[in-house]
């Protein structure tokens, strides 16, 4: 019973547009009771969980292409269905204050819900496939809610920028999957993970892990993917909150995590991991030092994060798959706390520049005891849950079994980050709350928000400190089956907040120091100059995409020109090319060239008066010339079909041939009576090379085929079969009335359509909006001098 | 015997190009009508053999002649003439309003509807 988790959710999408009404801050708290039904019901099916065991079921669907819903909730299934739910639920409500008085809440709320459905979704998937799905469904929903404010271009750019960057990583996922789903002979999870040894040893290995990076890198906003993150800060704050820090971004982790007993263990793994997200936690770490955005600040701690946790993921061992697990939770805890303040901030005050805020301690008393919570948890100070989960990352670093030099690389690493968060957070809160009082506040009349708006931020930010004083015993019991899940092989974890005296402990008290050191001279390190605007990946994207964009639309014009012929010309040759290429490759075949001892000399006059008939139509200088030459061709193949066998065909082609020549003197005589050359002489000889060519394929092409054997023919059904089924003997006509009616029954329509073309075209010569050729030229002139005449 | 149909049909699709290839309206007519003949033609030669006084047509007991002629092409065939037929009389329509209008063969003339 795992699919109604995701069911209710996007059940649950539709009901969310209620919020649109007034009344949206108790409407968007009733609609948090969805959010936190699931978080329930997650919890009651979670029993065997906490014992080791998995909760499965299947729902076949394309069963054939092996694409099943199967859901499984196993260790880490269960705590992203957790944070996933339970921070939703917060965040539900908050929207409600944030976007209180914007009627577009419903709609908010509708993305959102289908948000929540797919993220649960893709961590309840127990199938690659299903899980593929639903990963690309978190992009879209992402897509939707960073252009929300869909009237302002940044929020259009940003939303683009991530549906790219992520949809580009989910398409090399999607081959990557389908390679491992290859390799491992199943695209059920529970398969794929059994089959690591099997996997590793494979061909398609390195393929496969490479494309399922790619998808897992730009998804969790790895270096060089990073750039997408701040601009999906455009989202309103809710979605921030929930999408860009706790939940969707996570989503790569998730997937490293879930695949690493399978694929992890191989230097290709675990050293790429190590090392990207090494760099990508100390980079980020330290650009946000710099930002003033409050907002793009949190953005860079969160890539900063995430590559903290990618490292972790490649450093392996017992303590990796801990640090994961308790890093996920303590950050989705911390930082979205963090981000629904930096919404309370903007909310109140109208602005999230550092520059602009200061002395809020004064006016917003209750938000900054929630903030120093939450940020004490993001420096990793002793007590708080973010302590914990540092320690673990400490203790992985050093444990690895990637070498002495990896291991002091991601201690180092580690350490610097360190120093630049406690920097970072000391920045933030120094600079909102403390040192003078700021215009924008004493502008605004600012006061701490409503209880409401406070619960979303501050329940994380209190559980942050609650979990490590008081509930580290059943936490250790949620983190255990998740860190089992990470390793792949049994492992006791019991969560501590004192090891003793231990290496980990004096890199991060050491870091502490150093930052608390460091964090007065913030303010001068953020005002230092930076890297050139143009080496910003959000830049050379926009660059890369708008040539693409330049490179489309001249392909577009040398190709569509507007003109026919010119069209003509490059269907013709694309045809010569990919019909002529592999006809000159593979050769003819067994053309069968003998004589024919019963030829006639009347149809070898017949058959050559057709090349004749051509060429005097080509060469016709008069359209009556031209009319009669294309009327012998017609004549002649109407002749052909006389002498083989072709009774029906000769009768209606001759039918029709007389048809057509009437129609063509009707026509062509208001036309003129000679022809121009309008064309220079170099496109028609160019012209009549491709069409020479195009002859002697079309020609190679019939006796390549018409003296094949290979396919048995269809004709003996239909002899066979006329009288007794069709009741007829002319077995054309049978075909055309009974066995292929419907055929006939287009052809019908088809004539018909033509007719009342034609019709309309005609009759619209006396249509009151027709002009003629004397009408317009009487009427041009008479348009300008109207004026000047008065 | 299948050497003459492959010229024939050659030459009715080298001629057919050439001519919709041209600026010519007529031209580009004429074109159309003779691809048309050359498809005929070139699906004509796909069926069970080319045959010589065999048409298929069986006998009251149902048997049809020693060697019959594949009627299924045939079929396929007369669909087609009647087809590109109402096609040509559309096209001529559209050619005869279009040089009405616009007064001229040339299709570059057409690039523009500033003057219908």
């Amino acid at each position: 019973m795992l699919y109604p988790l995701v069911l209710i959710a996007l059940v649950a999408a539709p009901v969310a547009l209620l919020a649109r009404f007034p009344g949206r801050e108790r409407i968007a708290w009733g609609l948090a009771l969805i959010p936190l039904s699931i978080f329930g019901l997650t919890l009651a099916l979670a029993g065997p969980v906490w014992e080791g065991g998995q909760v499965s079921e299947r729902i076949a669907w394309v069963s054939a292409l092996g694409l099943d819903l199967s859901f499984t909730l196993d260790g880490l299934s269960l705590l992203f269905a957790l944070i996933i739910s339970g921070i939703g639920t917060l965040i539900v409500g908050y929207a409600g204050h944030y976007l209180g008085a914007d009627s577009g809440l419903g709609r908010f709320l509708a993305y959102l819900m289908l948000f929540m459905g797919a993220m649960l979704g893709l961590v309840l998937a127990g199938n690659v496939l299903t899980m593929f799905v639903f990963w690309e469904l978190t992009s879209v929903t992402s897509y939707l809610l960073i252009g929300y404010k869909h009237d302002y271009a940044d929020a259009r750019r940003g939303a683009l920028h991530s549906l790219l960057v992520t949809g580009g990583g989910g398409l090399a996922l999607l081959v990557g999957l389908l390679l491992l789903g290859q390799a491992a002979g199943s695209y059920e999870l529970s398969d794929i993970l059994a089959a690591g040894d099997l996997l590793r040893a494979h061909a398609l290995y390195p393929a496969a892990v490479i494309l399922i990076l790619l998808g897992c890198f730009t998804k969790s906003a790895q270096i060089p993917f990073h750039f997408w993150l701040p601009g999906a800060m455009q989202a309103p704050t809710p979605a921030s909150a929930f999408l860009h820090s706790a939940t969707m971004v996570k989503a790569g982790v998730y997937l490293m995590a879930r695949l690493s007993p399978a694929l992890g263990g191989t230097a290709l793994w675990d050293v790429t991991l190590a090392v990207v997200g090494g760099a990508t936690m100390t980079f980020a770490a330290i650009v946000a030092m710099r930002q003033f955005d409050l907002k793009a600040m949190l953005a860079y701690t969160t890539i900063s994060m995430l590559g903290a946790l990618t490292m972790q993921i490649g450093l392996g061992g017992k303590y990796g798959a801990e640090g994961v697990a308790t890093n996920i939770l303590a950050h989705a805890l911390y930082k979205s706390a963090l981000f629904m303040l930096a919404g309370v901030i903007d909310h109140e005050c109208g602005t999230r520049d550092l520059r602009r805020l200061g002395g809020l301690r004064a006016y917003m008393p209750q938000t900054m005891v929630v903030t120093a919570l939450a940020l004490l948890s993001f420096g990793g100070i002793p007590v708080m849950f973010g302590f914990v989960a540092k320690e673990l990352m400490l203790e992985a670093a050093l444990e690895t079994e990637l070498g002495a030099t990896m291991s002091l690389l991601a201690v180092a690493a580690i350490a610097i980050t360190a120093v630049a968060y406690l920097v970072t957070g000391w920045r933030l809160f120094s600079s909102t709350f403390l040192g003078q009082r700021s215009l924008a506040a004493m502008q605004q009349h600012v006061t701490d928000p409503a209880l409401g708006m406070l619960i979303g931020p501050g329940v994380p930010a209190v559980l942050s400190l609650l979990i490590p004083l008081a509930f580290l015993g059943p936490i250790s019991g949620l983190i255990e089956p998740a860190s089992v899940a990470i390793y792949g092989k049994p492992i006791e974890v019991k969560l501590a907040l004192w090891h003793g005296v231990n290496p980990a402990l004096l890199v991060s008290l050491s870091a502490i120091v150093i930052g608390f050191g460091l964090a007065r001279f913030g303010e001068h390190l953020a005002n230092l100059r930076g890297w050139p605007a143009w080496s910003r990946g959000d830049m050379i994207f926009d660059r890369l995409i708008e040539r693409t964009l330049a490179g489309a639309t001249a392909l577009t014009r040398a190709i569509q020109e507007g003109r026919l012929r010119r069209y003509i010309l490059i269907t013709a040759v694309t045809m010569l090319i990919f019909v002529g290429v592999p006809f000159l490759s593979f050769g003819l075949g067994s053309i069968r060239l003998d004589l024919d001892p019963q030829l006639q000399f009347y149809e070898i006059l017949a058959a050559a008066l057709i090349p004749i008939g051509v060429i005097a139509t080509i060469k016709a200088r008069t359209r009556l010339g031209a009319i009669i030459s294309v009327g012998m061709v017609g004549a002649m193949v109407a002749l052909l079909f006389v002498l083989f066998s072709a009774p029906d065909l000769a009768l209606t082609q001759l039918l029709i041939e007389v048809l057509s020549t009437v129609f063509l003197l009707l026509v062509f005589s208001v036309l003129p009576v000679r022809f121009e050359s309008f064309s220079e002489a170099w496109v028609r000889r160019r012209d009549a090379i491709v069409a020479t060519v195009m002859g002697v394929l079309m020609g190679s092409l019939v006796l390549a085929t018409a003296t094949n054997d290979a396919f048995a023919p269809l004709a003996p059904f239909f002899l066979e079969n006329s009288l007794e089924q069709g009741k007829g003997t002319n077995v054309v006509n049978v075909i055309l009335v009974d066995f292929r009616g419907f055929d006939t029954l287009g052809e019908i329509t088809v004539l018909f359509i033509a007719l009342l073309g034609i019709y309309g075209l005609l009759r619209l010569r006396q249509g009151k909006g027709d002009a003629t050729p004397e009408r317009v030229t009487a009427t041009e002139p008479a348009a300008e001098p109207v004026d000047t005449k008065r | 015997m299948i050497i003459l149909l492959a010229i024939a049909i050659g030459s009715l699709f080298a001629g057919a190009t050439y001519l919709v290839l041209r600026r010519s309206v007529v031209k580009l007519i004429l074109g159309l009508i003779m691809l048309s003949h050359g498809v005929n033609l070139l699906i004509f030669t796909m069926g069970d053999g080319v045959r010589r006084g065999a048409p298929p047509l069986v006998d009251a007991q149902g048997q049809p002649p020693a060697g019959a002629a594949d009627p299924l092409v045939q079929a396929l065939i007369l669909t087609a003439i009647v087809i590109s037929f109402g096609f040509t009389a559309f096209v001529l329509a559209l050619a005869y309003r279009s040089n009405q209008a616009v007064g001229s063969d040339d299709l570059d003339d057409l690039s523009t509807t500033d003057r219908l």
